[in-house]
Formats: C-alpha cells, structure tokens, sequence
C-alpha cells in the first residue's frame, strides 16, 4: 500500500517539515472519516475546533449538536540496534470525546461550544523491555474547552474566534536499572492548564468552491503541582532518590496554521483538501524543576526534544450515496515533528501515512448517526544512543508505529 | 503489508470488528538473524583475572558464569549452535572467598570486609612480602583435572610467568616460590606444565581464541602504590612483549581466527580513578565543607609534602582514612591531624600512585600494546577492527567507563568508575560486575562483527546483576 503511495512523495519533498506528534487526529466522527481535512468543510459542526470561522455558516434556526467518542490504539515495535531483540508496545487504548454546540442568538452572530481531547498519547513498554530505565509508561492527556463567537460578513464570508482553555494531565514511570531488584521504580505525575485562541475564516465563491484559514495559537500547559515518587530503591542510596519530591514543568502545545479548501465536484461528491503547519517547536525541552526534598538539592531535570514545526496534508471526499447515506473517505500524510537525533522511546512518531473511511446515517431527520475508522503507517525510524554522552538517556534501535483510531458519535439538529 | 498481522491475502475478507482487531497488532519488522563467518565451535579464551571472572575480590559459581568469556560463548552459541564452551566451575556455595559491602563513610567511600571461601583448603602465608604479609589460598580442584577448560583465564597470572614450570604444581606452594593457587586447581596434582604448555595443549583442538593478559603484571606495582611488583622498567617491557609474541604464535598457528585485546589505561581503573588528585580534593572539600588542599609526600624523600595534582591518584583501599586524624611527629609532640588533608600529614608515598610511578608503568603498558597492534596486523595479518586507526586490536577503553567524561550511558543506566554506585566494577577496584564483563563481552562481539562480518546479537548488559556473590 505505501509503495503505491509513492507518487504522493513528490508533492511532500520540498517541505522542510509537517504536522503529527501527539496529536489525536480529527475530533468527530464524520472529520475522521474525511480525513481530517475540513477547514473549509460545513458538512459537520465538529470543524468548530478546526476552524472558528465555520461558526457562521450554520446561523439559521437550528439548534446543532454533535457529540461521541473516539479511541485510538497506538503501538510501535522495537528492535535493538545491538541486541537484535524485537520488543512490542503493549497495547494501549486512549479514549478520547468530543462535544459540540451551535446556536444561531441574531441574524448575523451565532455562538458555539467545542469540547475536545486533541492531544495525547499512552506509551507502554513491556516492563521488563531493554529500554525500561529510560521509559516504561508515559501518558499524557489534554481537554480543550473552546467557547466561540462567529459573524456572518456576509451570505458567502464568515468568521469566527474561539478562547481556548486547555487543562492537561502529564504522567510517566521508569525503572531505575541500576538497582538489581525488578520492582525498583521512579515515577512522576502533574497536571495543569492553560490559554489560547482560535480564530478563523470561511469564504465561498458561488456554490461550488469554498476556503477557510484559521489560526490556533500555542497552549502552555503550566503544571505546577507535579509530584515525583521512587520506591524499591536500597537504604544505602535513599539520600539519592527520596521517596517523594515536588516538581513544576510546562508542556508546550503546537500552534496550528490551516488553509483548507472544498470543491463540490459533483451534486453528490465534494472533495476537501487542507494544509496544516503545526508550531511543534515550541516544545524544545522537557524540564522538570525539582524542589529540595530532605537531603537532596533543588534540580533541573532537563531532556531535549527539540521538535521542528510539522506540515500535514490532508485530502478528502464526501459522497452523498443515497438520502440517507453519506459515505467519507481521506487520505493524509503527517510529517513527524521529531528529528533523528531526538527519538525517544516516551513517544515515538514518524512520518505517517494514513487513509480513513466512515459514513453518516440519517437516522431520522434530526439524528445522524457517525462513525469512522482511520489508519496510519509509519516510516522506519532508526535511532542511535551514543554510550560516551551520559546526558542522554536512550536506547538504540529501530522503530515502526502504526495508529488505529476508530471513532462513533451522534449529530443532532432541532 | 508487513504491518497486517494476518500473512495471506486469503484471510483478507474481513468484518470490521476483525480489521479493528487486526489493525491493533503492532507493526512487524525483522529480526537479523545471528550469523558468524568463522568457525567457533571450539573457543579458547587465554587472559587473567578478568577472564577468569574474579569479582570482588574472589572466584564463585556465579562469577565464573558471568565472566566475559563465557558471557561471549553464550551470544556465539547464537549464531553456532554446536559451539561449546567449559570452564572450571567452582562448586555452588564453595567460592575463593569475596569481598561484601559493609556501609559507605560520610564521604561517599565504600567499607568493605572480606568473607571467607569454603573453598580455600591451605594457606601459605609470605611474612615477608613486600608492602606485609601476604596470603596464598589453596583451592579445591577442579572436577575434571584430566581436561583442560575452555577459559585459561587465572587470576593473578602474570605474562612473565609465561614459562615458568611448576607454577601450578602444589610443591611450589611456598612463602616465596613461583606458585598460582588457580592455576593449580584446573590441573591434575602435581603437574609440572607451563602456562605456555597448557595454553598449546588447549589450543591443538581449539577453532578461536581470545587474548587479554597483562594487566596483571603491573596490578602489584599499582595496588602497593609503586613500591612493589616487578618495577616497571624496559626489562620488563620486553618479557612482556616477547611471551605475548610466544603465546601469541601458538594462538594463532594454522591462521586461528581470534580477538586480541590492548590493555585498557590503567586510570580507568577504579583503584586509582576514584582517588584522582584534584576530583577528589574537590569532593572531600565538599563533604567537609572546608577548603584544604590535599598533600602527598615527595617521592623523592626529600621529606617536603607537596600538593596533589591531577596526574596522581591516591589508592582507592586507601580512601576511607583519608581526612581522619592519625597521630603525626611534629617537632618534639606528636599531633593527631588529619591524613592527607594538612601539611604536617602528607599521603604516605604507598598510598599514592605519583606522577612518574604512573608515567613508569604507562610507557610498559603503552609499548605492549603497541607491540600487540604490530603483531596483529603485521605479522599475524588479522582482519581490521577499527578501520580508522588501521588497527587489528581491541581497544578495551571504549567500553570503560569514564574514558570519555566521567560515566558511560546504556541503555538509560549510568555506569562510572565509582565502586558499587558505578555498577562497573566491583568492590576489589579492579574486577569488573557481571553487568562490567557484559559490557567488556559486548565489545569484544563488537570487535569479531566487525573483523569477521559476523552479526553477533550484544547482550542487555542492564538485565544482568550488578554483583556477583
């Protein structure tokens, strides 16, 4: 299937970067299906969080909801670069949900609620893996709540802006191999949360063509309550892992910058296309600061990331196969945000390509009911740890990630 | 679509629910499969203390199994199912004897106290030894005297000895006779073989070999700080380099594939690198919150103590008494002042390894291993390891610790020179931990992937204990 793909190569080569990481995918059924690409998509009132500027289109009477949730499972296999040992990821599920709100209040203003988890990951190794001192478990979960205003400039432009509150919850466990015993653990957990914006345009050119931008500003996740725990770890160096200590960190999410398209090619076919630069470089490092705790000194924990801006590519179609059947297809290619030298087992990503598929059923005229499905392949990626640079925790070897979401939700309109 | 974990097209015709579940598999990729080009079904390993597996001070059942060259034939047995490898094992619980862990001083610096082996079965005791009395414990044989191990490696073997009969023959088990307690017990009683006739007995059936000997020669010099062992001076440069060139011979007769190892800088060692002059003035200022300068006493007797430098290391048995008060003559009174840390109370002269004791027994060591780099690939024209110096050898510094800074990476797992914290080695300051012989058989299956086109796996040196007893 990728050999097949080749030829979408080209069109990616001159792009110094792309989008991805620990992004979640589209947030709704029916935008999974389609691939994702729905900036200037009205088909689904989930663009809400895509772009704010959609927020004018569905001014008319209709109180609209869309509502579900989503699960995806993603997992990377690992091979040592010296000890040829092939290790699997466990399987993980990270549930995720979306809630979706449009209300029409004047002719020109509507007013619009999104709830939604776009950023996350659950990565868990065997325990016993060879990589276990760097990184056995790391979870991070993210909600956004984004309450919107959109203005209707006129019958074919609209535009909209959103105020983000993000809140976040960051966790991760390791062993500490130096020690014989297996159950010798560290492990720290935090939450916080965070502000941004959302702001957008939508444009249309006659019935057929339509365009949106939008622009979502970064999001600091401040967490300033993170606490660290050791346990199993021998008398003799309780001094050098306290059982407990307090941190503060901040999590940087990516800005994103959208420009979509859709083409009505045909009365039942519309095919949607979106560029998405994601500001992954904001997230340079990851630095815990440590408060003193007993006899241990304050101290920065600091592990470089050092994450480059990511470009994605996102095409889609919606097919109007009967009255009551809408059939979704997407393609996407998601450039990896991380560089060669930064690969660390806590979260693994590459450049991915993936196809998704989905449909919606108009159960009744007010209910529709979504679903989709979406998969994603990765490149190999190849790692190098460098034993003479002790600052670096890492393992050497090869890696390849592949993500399965699948995702069903509910559209109301009364 | 190597990603789907179902192989044929056939089982394509799938529900949803079982391309959710199929999808959910994590990607495949392959394995390398194990391969060697040379035969090493029969491997030799001729070394000392290190291939013998002495840890801690001792040889037991456990650190026997994880010295390096058993740790090798393992991963080789990999790749050739047929090879084999022996070793003469202790009995389990019957040991040499070890040193254990007591407790760290408020500096950070290791106690230990010895525990017995009930394997020893006589002493010789040397009252005359240099630097005190001196020990030899006699060991029960091995199981099977009739047939040689695989692992030649003796603690305390030293190169010179190379020719010396008798050295494993009980009747030389004198206070001052020519006589290892571990060579005697893999031999039958009352052999008079050589360690050169032993090595070419093993080696008329043996299809690779390995060599790291030497370091033992100069470890008596080094752990009396300089005022013991054979003086390392241009006699004992060429004993060392023309036995190796004898042994060596014999190894590589008929063209025998193997691996021949450099000996590593002796400041990676952990005796001397912990008390390395400078770092470790800065850690006890630290540890007692002072600024006293450290003072060794003038090789030269001239009876002034000098401050340390960087290019002196103060023996790491001697560093819990460093800082406590020890009575000292001064004038006409006798003081109680701080060892090492006061003027009037230098390090004593055996304690230290100075500056030309290190340059001494550093030009031995480097003239060896540049004799052992011409041997290689001039006369026994072996296949290049490290192709950016055009050499056929083993540079064992790379897998040391704190060669390059202070502590080596693996795996997320920091390994110094530290004893105990440092993983590496163990509490004798010399031997390393199973985790160490890991890491040194790592490198040696570094050395034959690249000198054979072999593809030897490496082992997760972090899944292995960090002690040996």
């Amino acid at each position: 299937m990728r050999a097949r793909l080749l030829f979408l190569l080209p069109l990616f080569s001159g792009l110094t970067a792309a989008a991805s990481g620990f992004e979640t995918g589209p947030q709704g059924a029916r935008v999974l299906g389609l691939g994702g690409a729905s900036t200037a998509y009205i088909g689904s009132i989930a663009g809400l969080s895509v772009n704010p500027g959609l927020l004018g289109q569905w001014g008319d009477s209709l109180t609209r909801l869309s509502f579900g949730g989503f699960g995806q499972i993603r997992r990377s296999s690992y091979i040592g670069q010296d000890t040829y040992k092939r290790t699997d990821q466990d399987l993980t599920v990270l549930p995720g949900g979306y809630f979706y709100a449009t209300r029409a209040v004047s002719k020109r203003v509507s007013v619009g609620l999104a709830l939604t988890s776009p950023y996350g990951y659950h990565t868990k190794w065997p325990d016993t893996w060879e990589g276990r001192s760097v990184i056995q478990e790391s979870q991070l979960n993210t909600y956004f709540a984004q309450p919107t205003v959109g203005i209707r400039l006129s019958d074919n432009f609209s535009a909209g802006v959103g105020f983000v509150y993000a809140y976040g919850k960051y966790s991760q466990r390791r062993a500490l191999g130096q020690y014989d015993a297996t159950n010798t653990s560290y492990q720290f957990s935090s939450s916080g949360s965070g502000y941004g914006v959302n702001v957008g345009l939508y444009g249309r050119s006659g019935d057929n063509l339509a365009f949106g931008i939008s622009y979502r500003s970064g999001v600091r996740l401040k967490m300033n309550n993170g606490t660290i725990g050791t346990s199993g770890v021998p008398a003799r160096d309780a001094a050098l892992y306290p059982a407990s200590s307090s941190f503060k960190t901040q999590i940087n999410l990516p800005s994103t910058l959208s420009v979509g398209l859709a083409d009505r090619i045909t009365k039942n076919l519309l095919l949607t296309f979106d560029f998405t630069l994601n500001g992954w470089s904001t997230l340079d490092s990851l630095r815990l600061d440590v408060a003193a705790s007993g006899t241990a000194p304050a101290q920065r924990l600091s592990t470089a990331r050092r994450y480059e801006d990511a470009l994605a590519f996102r095409v889609g179609a919606e097919y109007q196969a009967s009255p009551k059947l809408t059939l979704l297809g997407g393609l996407n290619y998601d450039e990896s945000p991380i560089r060669d030298e930064y690969i660390n087992p806590e979260f693994i990503d590459a450049n991915r390509l993936g196809a998704s598929a989905g449909l919606s059923y108009q159960l009744t005229p007010r209910f529709a009911l979504e679903g989709a499905y979406a998969f994603s392949y990765g490149q190999q990626r190849l790692s190098r740890a460098n034993p003479l640079n002790a600052t670096v925790s890492n393992v050497g070897g090869t890696y390849r990630t592949a993500t399965s979401t699948a995702s069903i939700g509910l559209a109301v309109a009364f | 679509m190597k990603n789907f974990c179902l192989n044929t097209w056939s089982r394509a015709g799938l529900t949803a629910v079982a391309a959710l579940a199929l999808n959910a598999c994590a990607p495949g990729q392959d394995t390398p499969t194990p391969t060697i080009g040379v035969n090493v079904s029969r491997y030799l390993a001729v070394g000392d203390s290190y291939t013998a597996g002495l840890s801690a001070g001792g040889l037991t059942l456990a650190s026997q199994q994880y010295s390096y060259p058993n740790l090798l034939a393992q991963q080789l047995r990999g790749a050739q199912a047929d090879a084999t490898f022996s070793q003469p094992l202790l009995a389990a619980g019957a040991g040499s004897g070890y040193f254990s862990l007591v407790d760290f001083t408020a500096q950070g610096f290791p106690r230990t106290r010895r525990v017995p082996g009930p394997a020893v079965r006589r002493l010789v005791i040397n009252p005359a030894a240099c630097g005190g009395a001196d020990t030899i414990r006699l060991l029960t044989r091995t199981d099977a005297p009739g047939t040689l191990p695989q692992n030649l490696g003796v603690p305390g073997l030293r190169l010179a000895q190379l020719q010396v009969a008798n050295l494993g023959n009980e009747i030389n088990a004198t206070p001052t006779g020519n006589f290892n307690p571990y060579f005697e017990r893999i031999l039958p009683a009352s052999d008079s073989r050589t360690y050169l006739k032993v090595v070419t007995d093993a080696a008329a059936s043996a299809t690779f070999f390995t060599y790291f000997l030497g370091l033992d020669d100069l470890m008596p010099y080094l752990r009396s700080g300089g005022q013991c062992g054979t003086a390392p001076n241009s006699t004992l440069t060429n004993t060392l380099r023309n036995n190796a060139k004898v042994v060596l011979d014999v190894l590589t007769a008929g063209g025998r594939p193997g691996i021949i190892a450099r000996l590593p800088d002796l400041n990676t060692l952990p005796l001397l690198r912990t008390g390395r002059g400078l770092s470790l003035q800065k850690r006890l200022q630290a540890t007692y919150g002072d600024n006293a300068l450290l003072y060794i006493e003038d090789p030269f007797g001239s009876g002034v103590a000098q401050p340390i430098t960087d290019d002196e290391y103060v023996l790491a048995t001697v560093l819990p008494r460093i800082g406590q008060p020890s009575p000292v003559l001064v004038g006409t009174t006798t003081m109680m002042l701080p060892y090492g840390r006061d003027v009037r109370n230098p390090i004593r002269d055996a304690d230290v390894m100075d500056f030309d004791e290190m340059n001494r027994v550093n030009s031995v060591l480097n003239s060896y291993n540049t004799e052992l780099d011409r041997l290689a690939s001039v006369v026994y024209k072996m296949p290049i390891i490290d192709a950016s110096k055009k050499s056929s050898t083993l540079d064992l510094n790379g897998a040391m610790p704190s060669y390059v800074g202070e502590a080596i990476s693996v795996g997320g797992v920091l390994y110094s020179a530290e004893p105990v914290r440092g993983n590496f080695f163990s509490l004798d300051y010399y031997t390393p931990t199973p985790r160490g012989n890991a890491l040194i058989a790592n490198a040696f299956i570094s050395a034959i992937n690249k000198a054979y086109q072999a593809n030897i796996p490496a082992i997760d040196v972090n899944s292995l204990p960090s002690v040996a007893q």
